[in-house]
């Protein structure tokens, strides 16, 4: 579903030049769930906006779906973006203004969709998240849990190939991001998503099927919950 | 103190830094409030100290002025008044306009000026090569004799000996160049400007044998000139007015005082505008900032330090927006101290432009300060509100989110009362008269309706969006984005509200003057329309000039009349003779015609009664018709009479009946001709209406009068034969340019407002780019954000326009029936200017638009992933 190949991203910073990441080589199957720990700055979140192409590499490449992005302008990004991905933010990222429901309407609003079909998928999800009885609440009415629940909802109500989650329980406490974690999984697997997951949390990554450990921009080793093992990569 | 200022200093650069657009934008708005301010005051001021230097520059030494009006002095007066003690220099004036001819076309007006030249050599202020032989002088004095000041020399390129053909009145005169003038110091003199010629042959040269304009008196220096004055008084007939020189620019001043007064606020309203401009980006500044706020507090520095933090900052932001508005205001008011002369030498009295020259070298320094200071103060007062509110902030607060708009939303139904209490003031304030001539209320109305307007923007803008719209299954793309943009807007009321009222604001008056102006100018068309009715006016050559061509030049002779009278087709001459006067202090257009002849063939728009029954009964009586401006100003009325100052005493006239007139706000008396002639013996007469004979040709009777009245010229310019349709255009061409200034200020609050929306929308464009960036990253494409920040434009817009609707309305009605009136007495017949009002509004659409596209075309490029990381 995913493969990277020589992936890099470099950043200047003043006169300095910073790399994010390093010469990152990747591949994850389809329906895959992945999870990338380690330390801050050790390049997960940009390794997750180069795959949602919500930044450009330095050098390198990112093929979603047998589909090279390196010649997708901003435009192809977009369609790709409303058509294969959902991304999950730590901080939510839900627009103010609009009530639960709305705000999981909108990517498919966003792609001109019209009519009932809206209406059905979005009370689904909203069943799935356990959040119907809110639906009318706007985000400042809602716990981090809660507004989490509906970010994800939002990510998966067009039904992506690929889920992106950026520490989707950053924010939240233990026992709801337990939840939160369970939730992705649930829903990820009763969809056929492949999930890609950054996160801090141990007990979050145990989730995933395997785990990929980051240090300075390089993917240093892969762990499963199962073997409870290290592989080099 | 110092090292408070060195923080001030260094936490202010860093956010000029930070957020140069929006500093580059409020800076703009303050500078163009300034420029409005500064090039309408510069322009007032230099017509005016024009005017006034050009009198106290030929007055010299003179302490009196002995004057009788348009129709001139009788000659022999000179010797009565060497008699009186006191008197020690006694001088006649004679002060008229020539008009240059360059290859038979008419040019340049100028003054010309006839003086004793024998006697006055060394005594008025300037210099000219002395004769020194016989020959000499006799050429000086000599008719066609004249000396053309140093500038005009050079500016008609001409030398000494040579010809300058020049027309005067109805004909024309070839004179000689005898000598150059200069002023006598080396500062601009009024008299290089002007042509000399001696007394005796200006009296030639101007068909005014035995008479004089004016008689200029030199006093005893140890004597009360006041005590001088009275004792003159005593030797001259009672019409005759003896004045010190500078009662002629404070006459001048007086006359044309409301029509300044009307023009310096409406200058205003583009500070009013930046004032809001100003408030905005403070309170941005102050809801941005809290978080540093909170950080001064807790390391130490008071309340009133912070406040005084955005205080300075504000003063900065106008000291730069002075500096800039003052230069931009004098080269502004280059161009407008040309309209301003032209329009009150349209209305008033022939007033020259001094020109960019004299802008320099007048008082620049001092408008550039007025100018920084305006601005500063400006700025100052629109930032306290934002400034206060940083003072109190708590520091605990002030570090937690979204304290800004919640303590902001608790006040908007607050505001909205207060909005209410301020129309219902205006309402209040809109009802008693005027304080000494002047509106003083009525302004005060007006400041309260648009200040009661912009307290309930507010509430407009949290209401704006009515009830929650939920975005169903029928919900269009676009309609996604729209309710996004208006829930957005109207989350915000307080920062919105501002950028709401600076743009009601400045539509509200732009409505408000757009809805007088049409209706005046719908008024004076009926008024044409009704009263305008002689089918061909006969006039001088340079009539349509207004005032700037002298009374010689607006007076034709009487003889005329029976040498149209002549021409088979006319059916009727009237002989209209129009004169400016003074009545009981007021000065005013005293009209004479053949009122019995207009009775029959005209009319005019009378108050109450039938116009023929009151021409003939005035006729009949020996009355007169007022003016309702001249009627409300003396306080008369029908049937009362009024005392007015003739050659041969105070004469007591009844007053037949009041009339509505537009034709100048000095206000207009009539009488019958003849009654005028046998009181001031005046033989001239302004134009001739001429009424056709029915199936009359139109271009056959004019051709007659031109090729009849040229013999008459003596090869001057032939008269002007304008028809009616012509004469009807060109009434309203003057009204138009009179109002083409109000227009060019209207248009500055316009951009300013402009520059609000902009600014607003950059404040939101920058403060929810996390949001944008969400919308990018879960599939919304560049063209949906910018859609989106242009649905906000459009909605802060529409909440805009539709209170600019309603404050420019209550506005017209303030303007129509309070300040129009009370300012000048017309009354003016309200309509509503669908056409106009409609451009007005698509106007506004437009500017939204343009000011909402660049903001959303910014936000629809931002890098998502910048976005995303933005706290």
């Amino acid at each position: 579903m995913v493969t990277i190949r020589q992936l890099s991203k470099t950043y200047s910073r003043g006169d300095a030049m910073v790399t994010a990441l390093h010469d990152v080589d990747l591949e994850v199957r389809q329906g895959e769930f992945c999870a990338f720990v380690g330390p801050s700055g050790c390049g997960k979140s940009t390794l997750l906006n180069l795959v949602a192409g919500l930044d450009y590499p330095t050098s390198g490449e990112v093929v979603i779906d047998g589909r090279s992005t390196r010649t997708l302008n901003s435009q192809d990004w977009t369609t790709m973006r409303r058509e294969t991905i959902g991304i999950v933010f730590q901080a939510f990222h839900l627009v103010h203004g609009l009530t639960a429901e709305e705000n999981i309407a909108l990517p498919l609003m966003l792609r001109g969709e019209q009519g009932r079909d809206i209406e059905a998928r979005v009370d689904d999800l909203l069943h799935r998240v356990g959040m119907r009885h809110r639906r009318r609440h706007r985000p400042g009415e809602l716990s981090g849990g809660e507004q989490q629940r509906v970010a994800i909802a939002r990510a998966l109500v067009h039904q992506p190939r690929l889920l992106l989650a950026d520490e989707p329980t950053g924010n939240v406490d233990s026992h709801q991001g337990a939840e939160i974690m369970a939730l992705i999984r649930g829903l990820a697997q009763s969809g056929g998503q492949t999930v890609l997951l950054v996160t801090h949390s141990a007990q979050a990554a145990l989730t995933a099927d395997y785990t990929w450990v980051m240090r300075d921009g390089r993917l240093v080793s892969r762990t499963t919950p199962s073997a409870q093992s290290v592989c080099p990569s | 103190m110092l090292s408070f200022i060195n923080v001030v200093l260094l936490i202010l650069f860093s956010h000029l830094r930070q957020w140069p657009l929006r500093t580059v934008l409020t800076i703009g708005g303050v500078a163009l409030g300034v420029s409005a301010s500064v090039a309408v005051r510069t322009a007032n001021v230099d017509v005016l100290s024009s005017f006034e230097q050009a009198v106290l520059t030929v007055a010299g030494p003179t302490t009196l002025e002995v004057a009788g009006g348009e129709a001139g002095l009788d000659e022999q007066l000179i010797t009565r008044l060497r008699a009186v003690p006191g008197v020690t220099s006694v001088s006649p004036v004679i002060l008229q306009t020539a008009v240059q001819m360059r290859r038979d076309q008419p040019e340049q007006a100028i003054q010309v000026l006839g003086l004793d030249l024998l006697a006055e050599f060394n005594t008025r202020g300037f210099r000219v090569d002395q004769p020194t032989s016989e020959r000499q002088m006799i050429d000086m004095i000599h008719p066609h004799s004249v000396f053309v000041g140093e500038k005009l020399a050079t500016e008609w390129n001409l030398s000494v000996g040579d010809e300058v053909h020049l027309l005067i009145g109805t004909g024309s005169c070839h004179c000689r160049v005898t000598g150059i003038l200069h002023g006598e110091s080396d500062q601009r003199s009024s008299w290089e400007r002007l042509a000399v010629m001696d007394i005796a042959a200006a009296q030639v040269t101007f068909g005014m044998i035995g008479l004089v304009d004016r008689i200029d008196l030199v006093t005893a220096p140890n004597l009360s000139v006041d005590e001088v004055a009275g004792k003159v008084r005593t030797v001259l007939p009672p019409h005759v007015t003896v004045e010190r020189p500078m009662n002629r620019t404070s006459q001048v001043e007086q006359m044309i005082s409301a029509f300044r007064l009307n023009l310096t606020v409406l200058s205003w309203v583009g500070l009013l505008v930046g004032m809001f401009l100003i408030y905005n980006t403070m309170a941005f500044a102050v809801a941005q900032r809290r978080r540093e706020i909170g950080i001064y507090r807790a390391v130490g520095m008071t309340q009133g330090r912070v406040a005084l933090l955005f205080l300075i900052e504000a003063g900065l932001f106008g000291i730069l927006g002075g500096v800039v508005g003052s230069v931009a205001g004098m080269l502004l008011a280059q161009q407008l101290i040309a309209l301003l002369s032209r329009t009150i030498s349209d209305l008033y009295v022939p007033v020259s432009a001094g020109g960019a020259e004299s802008l320099w070298a007048g008082p620049w320094f001092t408008m550039g300060m007025e100018g920084v200071l305006i601005g500063c103060a400006v700025s100052m007062i629109g930032a306290i509100g934002p400034s206060v509110d940083a003072g109190r902030t708590a520091t605990v607060r002030a570090l937690a989110p979204g304290d800004y708009e919640a303590s902001q939303q608790l006040r908007v139904g607050r505001l909205a009362l207060m909005g209410c209490a301020l129309l219902g003031l205006a309402g209040l304030l809109s009802w008693p008269g005027p304080i000494q001539g002047i509106p003083v209320l009525g302004y005060m109305a007006t400041l309260c309706l648009l200040a009661g307007l912009a307290c309930l923007a507010p509430l407009g803008v949290t209401r704006g969006s009515g009830h929650h719209r939920s975005i169903g299954p029928t919900t269009g793309l676009s309609g996604v984005m729209r309710t996004i943009a208006v829930e957005h807007a109207s989350r915000n009321p307080g920062r919105n509200g501002v950028t709401v009222s600076a743009f009601m604001v400045g539509l509200a008056i732009m409505i408000g003057v757009l809805v007088m102006v049409r209706s005046f100018r719908h008024t004076v068309e009926v008024w044409v329309a009704d009263t305008v009715l002689a089918d061909v006016v006969v006039a001088p050559s340079l009539w349509l000039r207004g005032t700037e061509i002298g009374t010689v030049g607006r007076s034709l002779p009487q003889a005329w009349t029976t040498m149209l009278s002549s021409i088979p087709e006319v059916a009727a001459v009237d002989t209209y003779r129009d004169v400016r006067m003074t009545v009981n202090g007021h000065r005013v257009a005293v009209v004479s015609r053949d009122l019995r002849l207009h009775a029959r063939w005209s009319q005019y728009l009378v108050r109450s009664g039938n116009s023929s029954e009151q021409l003939n009964r005035a006729a009949e009586i020996g009355g007169l018709l007022v003016s309702e401006v001249l009627a409300d100003r003396l306080g008369v009325r029908e049937g009362s009479s009024l005392d007015i100052m003739t050659p041969s005493g105070v004469r007591q006239f009844p007053i037949v009946a009041v009339f509505y007139d537009y034709s100048t706000d000095g206000g207009k008396l009539l009488m019958d001709r003849a009654l005028y002639q046998s009181l001031w013996h005046d033989e001239f007469v302004t134009v001739f209406p001429v009424y056709l004979r029915e199936r009359a040709s139109l271009d056959r009777v004019r051709a007659r009068i031109t090729e009849q009245l040229s013999v008459a010229t003596k090869g001057g310019l032939p008269p002007l034969v304008i028809s009616n349709t012509e004469l009807r255009k060109e009434i309203l061409e003057i009204f138009d340019r009179t109002f083409l200034l109000t227009y060019v200020l209207e248009a500055i609050a316009v951009v300013i407002a402009m520059l609000g929306i902009i600014n607003t929308l950059i404040t939101s464009v920058l403060e929810r780019r996390r949001e944008f960036a969400t919308l990018r990253a879960i599939g919304g494409s560049s063209g949906q954000i910018q859609q989106l920040v242009l649905w906000e434009a459009i909605y802060l817009g529409a909440i805009g326009i539709v209170l600019g609707l309603i404050g420019g309305g209550l506005l017209s009605l303030l303007l129509i029936k309070v300040i129009n009136k009370q300012s000048f007495g017309w009354t003016i017949q309200m309509i509503i200017p669908i056409g106009s009002l409609l451009q007005a509004v698509t106007l506004a659409v437009l500017a939204t638009v343009v000011a909402g596209y660049f903001p959303a075309r910014w936000a629809s490029r931002q890098p998502v992933v910048e976005g995303l990381r933005d706290e």
